[in-house]
């Protein structure tokens, strides 16, 4: 019971914590850095709400699974636009 | 017998995880790069293993014996490259500099 | 004893996430990452979700981490405007609503989980004894294939905005030896990943994260040569997985009259066949996203 409240805390104190260092800067790898820690966050929120007397729900661990492998894709497509972005600056 | 197994595991982890404690320190307390990476490389090596021997006395179980060397042999073998590399960049700073000023 | 463990993990994963988000080197920014990334892995296991927890550790933390560190130095520090307090209050006040109005959330929701008693009802049939492979490759494998798709087109970004490629050194003499270990491992290690998806924490998912790990490693210390991540053969791995997952969805509409409905009793193989594919494309794809496709002209 503590340990599932102690976690639940957890998700809601990463999806704040990303949501203000999101509010409050420009830096873009940090931006993307603080949409990673989100979906962490929100991962976790799933995960917790799926526990149960006979072990975790696996739907919502397949959602958590998928979420992951996506977000290293937006993770790339993002890294690599602000990239682009930065050199287009200096020319 | 098998409490004294048990024991055996027990303090087996214990000191890993002592081993461990010791490296953190370190990271912490020591001045510079290298002494740094000196006791982190030496000190994480010796407390995986070490708590790794203590977890496969405890379960008893081949195949979980085997994972657990796995482990511990990527953990030396990782450790000790990275230290290495790490240490290297400090020295003669090659790459990461050059995208640096590029 | 267990729920102090808990409680400790907890408020380290918020401290170390706290230290990623607001820490102003880079390099350490990131580092925080990696660590929040692991000690949320070490969470999610104590959640019972191990199949969860080894895709965080090692795509959502490895893999991640490792593009993130490859960007820190490309992408430059914005000028840090000081914001006015009153901003920030906002700001802060606006995270602590959500995260109240979440945590209320969960907390008063009652209702009985649906989910459970469907899948145990119906895993036998499945092909898979791991209800997490089970859902992903059978249940909602609608779910996964769209998945596919969304890696693909991501992908197909990141060749079309064609990011600079990570330049690669001489490592020195301890690199031979390191990668004589690492390769045979990566490779046996997501065999048994792959293979252990069926009945046990696994899969696809992390089969394919831990190869493209272990080619991103040895194509970053220039073992492998940079004239095998110059080919096209690569990309056409990447698609392949789609192209297999896409082709196996249709022939199965045309045996059994429903997408992605696997003629009974013959799951397994079907499920074997499209995580296998699934694997090698995965770790393609990971690969090209850190590497970047070509040369730019």
């Amino acid at each position: 019971m503590i340990s599932e409240y102690a976690f639940l805390a957890t998700g809601a104190g990463l999806v704040g914590l990303a949501l203000l260092r999101l509010a409050t800067s420009a830096d873009l790898l940090m931006r993307v850095l603080g949409l990673n820690v989100l979906a962490v966050g929100i991962a976790m929120l799933l995960l917790v709400s799926g526990m149960g007397a006979s072990g975790t729900d696996a739907v919502p661990q397949a959602f958590v699974l998928t979420g992951i492998v996506v977000l290293v894709g937006v993770t790339a497509v993002l890294l690599a636009l602000a990239e682009r972005i930065a050199e287009d600056r200096d020319e | 017998m098998t409490a004294f197994v048990e024991a055996l595991g027990l303090a087996m982890m214990l000191a890993g995880t002592a081993f461990l404690v010791v490296a953190a320190i370190g990271v912490w307390r020591l001045p510079d790069l290298l002494s740094r990476l000196h006791v982190l490389t030496k000190a994480d090596t010796a407390g995986v293993a070490l708590i790794a021997i203590g977890a496969a006395i405890h379960v008893q179980d081949v195949a979980a014996t085997l994972s657990l060397a796995l482990c511990t042999l990527l953990v030396a073998v990782s450790g000790a490259t990275t230290g290495h590399l790490i240490a290297r960049d400090q020295f003669n700073p090659s790459v990461a500099d050059a995208e640096e000023g590029a | 004893m267990l729920p102090v463990f808990d409680v400790v993990l907890a408020a380290a994963i918020l401290v170390s996430a706290a230290l990623a988000l607001w820490v102003r080197d880079r390099i350490a920014a990131v580092s925080g990452f990696l660590v929040t990334g692991l000690l949320v892995s070490l969470s999610w296991l104590r959640l019972g979700a191990p199949d969860v927890a080894l895709a965080e550790a090692a795509i959502g933390a490895g893999l991640t981490g490792a593009l993130l560190l490859r960007s820190a130095h490309r992408i430059p520090c914005a000028p840090s405007k000081a914001l006015p307090p009153s901003l920030w209050c906002a700001a802060g006040a606006l995270a602590i609503a959500i995260s109240g109005a979440i945590v209320w959330t969960v907390t008063s929701f009652g209702a009985a989980p649906v989910y459970p008693s469907l899948v145990a009802d119906n895993l036998p049939e499945s092909g898979a004894q791991n209800p997490v492979t089970a859902v992903l490759l059978n249940f909602r494998a609608w779910d996964t294939l769209l998945e596919i798709a969304v890696l693909f087109v991501a992908l197909t970004v990141v060749i079309m905005v064609a990011p600079a490629r990570p330049r690669t050194a001489p490592l020195g003499p301890l690199v031979q030896p390191f990668a004589r270990v690492l390769l045979p491992l990566t490779v046996l290690i997501g065999g048994h990943l792959l293979w252990q998806g069926g009945h046990a924490p696994g899969g696809a998912f992390q089969a394919g994260a831990v190869l493209a790990g272990g080619a991103i490693a040895l194509g970053l210390s220039g073992v492998i040569g940079s004239k095998l991540t110059r080919q096209n053969g690569l990309a056409l791995l990447a698609i392949a997985g789609l192209a297999i997952f896409a082709l196996a969805a249709l022939a199965a509409e045309v045996l059994t009259g429903a997408l992605l409905g696997y003629p009974a009793g013959e799951a397994k193989t079907w499920i074997i066949a499209i995580e296998s594919a699934l694997t090698l494309s995965i770790a393609a794809t990971l690969f090209l996203l850190f590497f970047g496709p070509a040369e730019r002209h």
